[in-house]
């Protein structure tokens, strides 16, 4: 995982990651840039990682920038991302249908491009505000006075436990 | 605030966390004068974000570490062995809250377990009947529920689930608590809102914190002077081996050296014996107060483990408190389950951001979504025991990577012992059993996150070759330097230790003014 080679330098929340990916990878002319498609490649690439039905294109494209700004911050690893994505473009990716695609993603999953694509799209992509609402999380909730009047306690099919501690004596 | 001069002999507090920031109210309580060097900034509650990476970027200890050993830790999160806080207040700005004591058998557990073949047990030098007045002080200090009278806090889903689970598999000893956030407003803070977010610091201020309490208190005396961004490299001592002063950095990388007549580490049971290390002398060849070769080692970060189970309903388990949920039946020393010591199950939820990066680190593909897309009808809960210390499960000084100032970071060493192994095999089947009582219609077994409870390192021990520092922290070669956090226990409990470390502090603190008084230090 990315957190794991280097310790995180900002927040990984993906306003954050959207703009630097704006700025990082815009005009590199070597397969990365605007254009060369390989924004939507890597897109189709994580909703196969982590599929999720009834999501829209947005929060993978999201995902998939903040992958270009990593690729980006050094020109070793921008080389290597853009010879792997020219290779998954050559082998006709985005064409394949989801158990075509998951059975190709697993052959390559030991790949240095694989498992650095995998860490960053899973923190962004799972940081994203609107990856939350589809999952049914519901955000930052002090500002709303937390849940201690909005549903803390709403479960409803199972009995109310006792809250006190046993009182039938030490084991 | 006060300020006490650099060249002026002080009570020196190395970390502001469980252990030294209530060494510093005490101290300061009975008219002692303080400095206390915490290494990170400090943040208030209206600092804190509620939003898991944010917060994480904002408070964890993010300098570099490394790790060996065969914990699974040293591949999933090489550079990450432990998540602790660089601020003010320390660990216990994200620590979740659950209180528990340590149990009298786990102070003799050489006694009561008996040699394990592998693990370097011992008794402490202290037991339970000693503690007991100072664990009840903590208490009331830290507000634990179902402590002094103090109510329980309500039931929250998370909970709901985990407490008629564990009806239905014949468990008892379940509540809510104890669990040190206000259910009724208690000591100048309000009752909890239920707003989720423990373990990114608790914005309202009903969870206990030594940043809500225990530091405001200290410098409302006069007599604390404390310096955040101040982060310690060295502990120096004079002709007779006696500690004389602590050197630090502040943020620009400036050093400073404040004279101290009396030194207390407490920066957690990683930068403490990485401290040491890192003061070593023509004296102290090994490190300060290494002598026996036991600084660093014991190294223990208990059991843990989740399980995450999944229903066809809702439960919305991350509103509420994080760990109002507890276990204890499991918790006794019962060798016929196929393991000593014992083990609490715990309440825990994580948000998608955290969950994502934890539930099953480097997983994706469709089983892996199938989890996450269960998200919103996920329970959680946290297996937290006992584990082995091991001689060779140890802190050392890194080879290969250095600091921003240039100094040799922590090396984290770990390899499970059969015992820790068997033990967190038992507690995932008996958490898996709790949930399918009630309905689970599949669940997760969670490695261990990165170390929250990190412990030994420097332990307690009568005699000097067996470890540290003595039944008072004090070092056993260094007489004005002390132990003061969770790096003293001789072994871990099953128990979350914060309690504990609080409790030992405030003793500490008591033995210290009172040697003060007699004119001993």
């Amino acid at each position: 995982m990315e957190l794991t080679r280097s310790a995180p330098s900002g927040s990984a929340s993906s306003v954050a990651v959207e703009t630097v990916a704006e700025r990082g990878y815009r005009g590199i002319p070597i397969g990365l840039e605007r254009g060369s498609g390989s924004r939507k490649l890597l897109a189709r690439m994580i909703r196969v990682m982590f599929p999720h039905d009834g999501l829209s294109d947005a929060p993978y494209i999201r995902a998939a920038e903040a992958v270009l700004a990593l690729a980006c911050e050094k020109p070793g690893r921008q080389v290597a991302f853009a010879a792997a994505i020219q290779d998954l473009m050559n082998e006709g990716f985005e064409a394949m249908d989801d158990d075509a695609a998951l059975a190709h993603l697993r052959k390559m999953s030991a790949a240095d491009f694989f498992t650095q694509v995998q860490g960053k799209a899973l923190l962004a992509f799972y940081d994203d505000p609107e990856v939350w609402e589809h999952l049914g999380y519901e955000g930052p909730s002090f500002d709303k006075g937390g849940y201690v009047n909005r549903g803390f306690d709403d479960l409803d099919w199972l009995p109310d436990p006792r809250i006190d501690e046993y009182d039938g004596g030490e084991q | 605030m006060k300020r006490i001069a650099l060249d002026e002999p002080a009570v020196v507090i190395i970390g502001s966390g469980a252990g030294g920031g209530t060494l510093a109210h005490e101290l300061t309580r009975q008219g002692i004068e303080c400095v206390v060097l915490e290494a990170g900034p400090y943040l208030k509650n209206e600092d804190y974000e509620n939003d898991e990476w944010k917060a994480f970027n904002q408070m964890a200890w993010l300098d570099p570490r490394t790790t060996s050993g065969s914990w699974r830790i040293a591949r999933d999160f090489p550079s990450l062995p432990a998540w602790l806080v660089k601020a003010v207040g320390g660990t216990t700005t994200h620590w979740s809250g659950a209180t528990p004591r340590f149990k009298e058998h786990e102070f003799k557990a050489l006694s009561t377990y008996g040699h394990v073949e592998g693990a370097n047990l011992l008794d402490w030098p202290l037991t339970l009947a000693e503690m007991e007045p100072f664990y009840e002080r903590a208490e009331m200090a830290m507000g634990s529920t179902h402590r002094q009278g103090r109510p329980a806090l309500p039931a929250n889903n998370n909970y709901k689930v985990f407490a008629n689970g564990a009806e239905r598999i014949g468990y008892k000893r379940y509540a809510t608590g104890p669990y040190a956030t206000n259910a009724a407003p208690y000591d100048g803070r309000p009752a909890s809102i239920q707003d989720g977010f423990n373990f990114q610091g608790d914005k309202s201020g009903a969870k206990w914190s030594i940043m809500v309490r225990e530091i405001p208190r200290a410098l409302e005396t006069g007599l604390l002077d404390l310096r955040p961004d101040s982060h310690v490299v060295r502990i120096t001592h004079d002709a007779s081996g006696k500690a004389d002063a602590v050197i630090y950095a502040d943020k620009d990388g400036n050093l400073h050296r404040q004279s101290a007549r009396i030194v207390c580490v407490a920066g957690n049971s990683i930068e403490t014996p990485r401290l040491l290390l890192l003061s070593d002398s023509a004296r102290f060849p090994n490190g300060l107060a290494n002598g026996s070769d036991q600084v660093g080692r014991n190294y223990m970060r208990h059991l843990t483990g989740s399980v995450y189970a999944r229903f066809d309903k809702p439960v919305r388990m991350y509103r509420g408190e994080t760990m109002a949920g507890l276990i204890a039946d499991e918790s006794r020393h019962d060798p016929s389950r196929g393991f000593v010591g014992g083990f609490y199950m715990e309440t825990i939820s994580l948000g998608p951001a955290f969950l994502a990066a934890f539930v099953e680190p480097g997983a994706w593909g469709p089983d892996f979504a199938r989890i996450m897309s269960s998200y919103a009808n996920t329970a959680g809960m946290w297996i937290v025991g006992e584990d082995m210390p091991q001689a060779d499960n140890r802190i050392t000084l890194s080879t290969t990577v250095r600091d921003h100032l240039d100094l040799p970071v922590a090396n984290v060493h770990f390899d499970d012992h059969d015992n820790d192994v068997a033990m967190r095999e038992y507690g995932y089947g008996k958490a898996a059993e709790l949930y399918d009582a009630v309905g689970a219609i599949g669940h997760h077994r969670t490695p261990p996150y990165p170390s929250t409870h990190n412990l030994g390192t420097c332990r307690m021990s009568d005699r000097p070759e067996d470890g540290v520092c003595d039944r008072n922290g004090r070092a056993h070669e260094v007489a004005n330097l002390f132990i003061s956090d969770g790096s003293q226990m001789t072994t871990g409990a099953a128990a979350n230790p914060t309690l504990t470390i609080v409790a030992l502090a405030m003793r500490q603190a008591d033995h210290l003014a009172g040697e003060l008084k007699r004119g001993n230090l």
